[in-house]
């Protein structure tokens, strides 16, 4: 094991995820108090033009048609391939649909340990105690990192890309692929991606948000006449979206969009760590909510405890009148 | 007289259509007898005169419409006097035996005849105009009717109109014809004579002919309608009186258990009916009252009583022989009604209470809901949600339950817990009163009220569960089950001498469904215990309130268990001007919220919250509350009054907030008070 | 064939969550259990899958609460076949994915399935989530955050959520694992009359294990999120809230 901080970069098809240079900023700040050097993993089918711009001592870069995709099988083995010849002490997957594929994966090949849902990372007394959250961040946990590998998936848009320098051009490495590739059981990877939306949130300057708190699809005309009357567009969190109320397009959060809006209004969402992900960075957010507790308002500017049909019509009544 | 030859007809004709009719009327006993569960006979000897009564009366069809009703009565009347009539008619026919021209009894008996012969004609001529002319039976268009409905309903209704018209016509025109021959008025027959004028100056053979023919239009048409009598509507003549003098005394706010066929739960199927819910659509008229009334056929949704019924007699007309014979039935959903009408009905039971022949087609459709509920058939998500909440939480607000009592914590004086302690009565709160953050401030109100009264009141804290009322009108008769072993666990902890609860719903349940499963205790709902303790100057009235108000009576409080007085007694004691809503006390409208539809989403559709809001604006620009007394229809009319704009000129209140103000209770906002008392 | 389902239960979020005096555990008398959402979602891929093939589903899971038996009934209930519950001395230990997963194993072998469902993550995770790790120790192919699949030609044909709508459709050889995100539809509803039948007629078949070595991480402590409400809140009637909330809006050009 040598002093070397590992990151899988992400990537769709060549362009690289925000979550990637998240890790590489986390990798280099803990790199630069202990020393350790910054390693970034690159796979793709041809991915040498990602490789100057990643922000690391080191890049390993593997080219093959099946990592085009990074699908879970292909990525995993040769990442395994990679750590197992040469282990890292600690290596950064993103905690992403497609880092959540690999992470447990490896850990559990090679029998290291994970921490999985990661929020922070930082010092402590000497110490490096990593911070996961549980229960849908209800409850978080502080694991004390040992000194030997160990694996670790990241949340995406938790830790600041832009806290240190850009770094100067590192070391580029080509490795082959691991023969295995030529074994998989995985027999076709087909990616699709959605037909284009009526509107695209994230380019909305102001949003209101919908969330559990709706209640029912019927009073989803009330939110969208406050959207209409601020000039916005409705936007919802996942459980409304996955009950078929508004169109994927509009879901913000982990698993829907990014949003970076002027104005986040949220109306009857409570902020589950999956939805908080895709919005926190607004300008300026708004949340109406009728529990106290809801963790919507650990990142809104300004908070509304009360019922939200109540604020809505108000509202309503001002904005139109 | 009749000549030999034609009594010999008459009487092999009579024997043929005697034969043909006990045929159908053999296979509709069969049909029916492939119901679940067999009449209580006993009930026919304790019923038949005082339900013969009713009927001859004319009660149960008086409750609405009274012009219609008056030409029925006519028709009715005229029908239950001619079977004397036809019986002398016919003993004239075969004996020559005649009142003509008779004093006595005899022109008694002529008198009412001759005038029943008009009453019915006019009645006839006025309900075939009415049905013909006017049209008034409408179904809306996502209404679901058998093929042969839509042709069917009309030429049934010819048929019989026409029936009745011919054979009390020409009896009437007949008794005409009998008196020209005689040669002089008969004073006993005053419109028969009348129209005897008619036939002034014809012949003697002629006169004989016309005598004859119309003997035979009268009585040979009884033979020819006879065997088609059963397939009719007027097979409600005796189907009417069966069902009502048969029908099980339950209180409508109790539910059998679901049927159980091969351990298919509810009914699927037309044999998985009740024996007395097949018996319902040949009792079925056709007069659509029940259509009238329904909150969900009144917001076009795809729900009519009436067309469920008419669809099921005219599916068993169409494979009577097959089904009596025991064929299975296609599923009820392809010949019946349709699932969004099954999902539609709010369980207020108007259709029940306003059906003048007894029948009572919502319980079809909660036994339509036990068979799509236990065949695991998909559910609206939100009632899907509301039932795994009360099956995880016992509420059906996806809150722990030890959360229930949580409002208690913001009042100035603890509440009995009723299992540690003794309690006079014990506060069932309910649901909504409970977790409801719009409710919780009425039930800190109504709790408030008790402590001021000294109650010696309790409650059961976070040991309470949701009654199942709806959960049982949803159709999951398991979570109900387990709902009532739950409280009931909860109840036997507690000492205490009477319920009171908040809500209708609970009030139902524990009224008339627990005492099933050995729960016998005093219920009150608190309305009854307000109107008490103000009555008893144990609240007092500081500040007497002069606005205009009217009262929306709950379906499960005014209809199903007539609790109408206690709530106008408060609204009187605390000098508010009553204004009743036309549709009121047992004939109120629904709110929309029962039988579980509060769960399940509107699908964008007007509510009938939102059209009763409308009837309240139309008592006057200057009523100022409307006034409820459960906490679903604060819930539904809070929302309902601002999705109608009126929202500025009508509150919507709960009783026991209205009690508060006048009796000036501490904590009361000013604001409120002050806006009661400035109403002129 | 055979498909199984593996489930767990975790503790219910909705009630309040709290901390033991260890600091390193839920206060576990405190806590009610819920069977985990997305497992949830698992059986009800499972139930769709086995519907079109004719497969048999049977639902595992290891009784770390005392309480499976009414998850796992739920389960028949529903369609599953057979109910396998793993029990062994677990009182007081928190039991990671790790060896949760190694416990599974040997019974997964037993089985001989085609197909092994299980939720894409659950709550108590700490250390990575189930089916990627019994992949990993089964050495079948696997994929996760799975919103459908579907059997044919001997291969699963599992599609797989992205963001922002994309999606990946890989086609694994059998036997093979999915991390079940959401089922195609919602999980059924099961009526309370059936569950209890099922209670009175069917059985739930035991495996007793030794618990194994554990290679969970070493937890500190665990701890609510500070208080981080950095929101200005508003307060008033809704009025009151709305005129602010405009004020606000005017005040930084967005009105």
């Amino acid at each position: 094991m040598s002093q070397r901080i590992t990151v899988l970069v992400e990537h769709l098809e060549g362009q690289p995820t925000d979550v990637t240079f998240e890790l590489l900023g986390l990798a280099r700040r803990i790199a630069k108090t202990n020393g350790a050097a910054v390693e970034a993993l690159l796979f793709g089918e041809t991915v040498r033009h990602l490789a100057q711009t990643l922000p690391a001592d080191r890049v390993v870069m593997v080219e093959h048609p099946l990592l085009r995709y990074l699908a879970p099988e292909a990525t995993a083995i040769t990442l395994t391939t990679l750590l197992r010849t040469d282990p890292p002490w600690l290596v950064l997957i993103p905690n992403t649909s497609l880092g959540m594929d690999v992470a447990a994966w490896v850990a559990a090949t090679l029998d290291w340990p994970l921490i999985a849902y990661c929020e922070a990372l930082e010092q402590h007394d000497g110490q490096l105690v990593a911070t996961a959250q549980l229960f849908g961040g209800k409850i978080l946990a502080d694991v004390k990192l040992e000194d030997r590998p160990t694996v670790i998936s990241a949340l995406a848009g938790t830790f600041a890309t832009d806290a240190l320098p850009p770094a100067p051009p590192g070391t580029i490495e080509h490795r082959d692929p691991p023969a295995e590739l030529a074994a998989l059981r995985t027999r076709s990877v087909v990616l699709e991606r959605p037909e284009a939306a009526d509107v695209d949130i994230t380019r909305a300057e102001k949003i209101v948000a919908v969330g559990r708190g709706i209640e029912s699809k019927d009073n989803l005309e009330l939110a969208e006449q406050v959207a209409e009357a601020l000039g916005a567009v409705l936007a919802a969190s996942r459980p409304l979206v996955d009950a078929g109320w508004l169109p994927r397009s509009r879901q913000v959060g982990k698993s829907g969009l990014k949003v970076k809006p002027k104005l986040y209004f949220a109306l009857g969402i409570s902020g589950a760590p999956e939805h908080l992900e895709g919005m926190k960075d607004a300008e300026l957010i708004i949340a109406v909510n009728k529990d106290p507790k809801a963790p919507i308002f650990s990142v809104a500017d300004y908070g509304v405890v009360a019922d939200l049909f109540e604020v809505a019509e108000a509202l309503l009544e001002r904005l139109e009148g | 007289m009749l000549t030999t030859s034609e009594r010999i007809a008459f009487v092999l004709i009579a024997l043929a259509s005697l034969l043909l009719t006990a045929h159908g009327v053999s296979r509709i006993v069969r049909a029916i007898a492939r119901g679940q569960g067999r009449p209580t006979w006993g009930l026919f000897f304790r019923r038949v005169i005082p339900v013969s009564l009713d009927i001859l009366l004319q009660r149960p069809i008086f409750r609405t419409r009274p012009l219609v009703s008056a030409l029925h009565a006519g028709v009715f009347f005229a029908f239950v006097f001619y079977g004397l009539v036809n019986i002398l008619d016919l003993a004239e026919g075969f004996t020559g035996f005649s009142t003509l021209h008779r004093g006595g009894i005899a022109a008694l008996y002529n008198l009412i005849a001759d005038l029943l012969s008009v009453a019915a004609l006019v009645g006839m001529v006025g309900l075939l105009v009415r049905r013909f002319g006017l049209r008034p039976f409408r179904f809306n268009e996502r209404v679901f009717l058998l093929p042969s409905v839509r042709f069917g309903i009309s030429r049934d209704s010819a048929i019989v109109g026409g029936f009745i018209l011919l054979h009390v016509g020409s009896r009437w025109v007949g008794q005409a014809v009998r008196i020209a021959e005689s040669e002089r008025a008969d004073w006993s027959q005053p419109t028969a004579s009348l129209v005897a004028a008619l036939f002034h100056g014809w012949s003697e053979a002629a006169l004989t002919t016309a005598s004859h023919v119309t003997w035979w239009l009268a009585l040979g048409l009884i033979l020819a309608f006879l065997p088609y009598f059963p397939y009719s509507k007027h097979i409600h003549l005796f189907m009417a009186p069966l069902n009502l003098i048969l029908r099980e005394e339950r209180p409508l706010g109790q539910l059998e258990p679901p049927t159980s066929s091969n351990g298919a739960l509810g009914a699927e199927r037309l044999e998985q009916l009740r024996w007395y819910q097949l018996l319902d659509g040949y009792a079925c008229i056709m007069c659509n009252r029940c259509q009238d009334v329904c909150p969900a056929h009144g917001t076009g949704r795809a729900l009519s009583p009436a067309a469920l019924e008419i669809n099921k007699r005219y599916y068993l007309n169409r494979n009577l022989g097959a089904f009596a014979g025991g064929a299975t039935s296609p599923p009820l959903l392809e010949i019946a009604t349709t699932k969004e009408a099954v999902w539609s009905c709010t369980t207020c039971a108007a259709c029940v209470r306003i059906c003048p022949v007894g029948n009572r087609p919502m319980l079809d459709l909660i036994d339509i809901r036990r068979a799509l509920v236990n065949q695991g058939d998909p559910l609206d998500p939100n009632l899907q949600a509301a039932l795994e909440s009360l099956a995880r939480y016992g509420n059906s607000f996806g809150k722990p339950a030890r959360q229930r009592a949580r409002w208690t914590k913001e009042l100035p004086f603890p509440i009995k817990d009723a299992r540690k302690e003794p309690v006079e009565y014990l506060w069932f709160v309910g649901d909504f009163a409970s977790f409801d953050p719009r409710m919780q401030e009425n039930t800190k109100i109504v709790a408030q009220l008790f402590h001021a009264a000294e109650l010696d009141f309790g409650i059961l804290y976070e040991d309470e569960r949701n009654t199942g009322n709806d959960v049982r009108r949803v159709g999951e008769e398991g979570l109900f089950e387990m709902l009532v072993e739950q409280n009931l666990a909860a109840l036997e902890k507690a000492q205490f001498r009477a319920i009171v609860t908040t809500d209708p719903h609970s009030y139902n349940a524990l009224r008339n469904e627990y005492p099933a499963y050995g729960f016998q205790v005093p219920v009150y709902h608190y309305t009854e215990l307000l109107a008490d303790l103000l009555e008893r100057g144990r609240l007092r009235v500081q500040q007497p309130l002069t606005a205009a108000v009217t009262y929306h009576d709950p379906c499960y409080l005014g209809r199903y268990n007539r609790i109408t007085a206690a709530p106008r007694r408060i609204l009187h004691a605390l000098g508010l001007e009553l204004r009743e809503m036309p549709r009121h006390g047992e004939n109120t409208y629904c709110c929309g919220a029962g039988g579980g539809r509060i769960w399940m989403d509107s699908g964008g559709q007007e509510r009938p919250s939102e059209q009763r809001i409308r009837e309240a604006v139309a008592l006057g620009e200057d009523l100022r509350y409307f006034v409820v007394a459960c906490p679903k229809d604060m819930a539904m009319y809070s929302d309902a009054v601002k999705t109608t704009g009126y929202e500025a000129q009508l509150t919507v209140i709960d009783v026991a907030r209205l009690v508060a103000m006048a009796v000036g209770i501490n904590g009361l906002e000013r604001e409120s008070i002050s806006v009661t008392t400035e109403a002129p | 064939m055979t498909i199984v389902v593996v489930m767990e239960q975790v503790p219910d979020v909705v009630e309040e969550l709290v901390i033991a005096p260890s600091g390193t555990d839920l206060d576990r008398d405190a806590v009610s259990y819920v069977i985990n959402e997305y497992d949830d979602h698992a059986l009800e891929e499972a139930l769709l899958l086995a519907e079109a093939t004719g497969d048999e589903v049977v639902a595992v899971g290891i009784d770390t609460t005392g309480e499976l038996d009414q998850a796992l009934y739920t389960a028949l209930a529903k369609g599953a076949r057979r109910a396998i519950k793993v029990t062994g001395d677990f009182e007081g230990a928190w039991l990671s994915t790790r060896a949760a997963a190694q416990l599974l194993v040997p019974v997964i072998k037993e089985l001989d399935p085609r197909l092994v469902l299980t939720g894409v993550q659950a709550p108590d995770d700490l250390d990575g989530q189930l089916a990627p790790t019994l992949s990993a120790l089964l050495g079948w192919p696997h994929a996760s955050v799975v919103i459908s699949s579907e059997i044919a030609d001997g291969v699963v044909r599992a599609r797989k959520e992205l963001w922002a709508g994309i999606t990946m459709t890989l086609e694994l050889e059998l036997p093979a694992v999915l991390g079940v995100q959401a089922a195609r539809q919602a999980p059924r509803y099961v009526p309370i009359s059936r569950v209890r039948q099922v209670m009175r007629e069917a059985s739930i078949e035991t495996r007793e294990v030794e618990p194994v070595g554990d290679l969970a991480p070493s937890l500190m402590r665990l701890r609510f999120p500070a208080e981080t409400s950095q929101a200005e809140m508003l307060t008033g009637n809704a009025s009151e809230i709305a005129d602010r909330l405009i004020e606000l809006l005017r005040a930084r050009g967005l009105l």
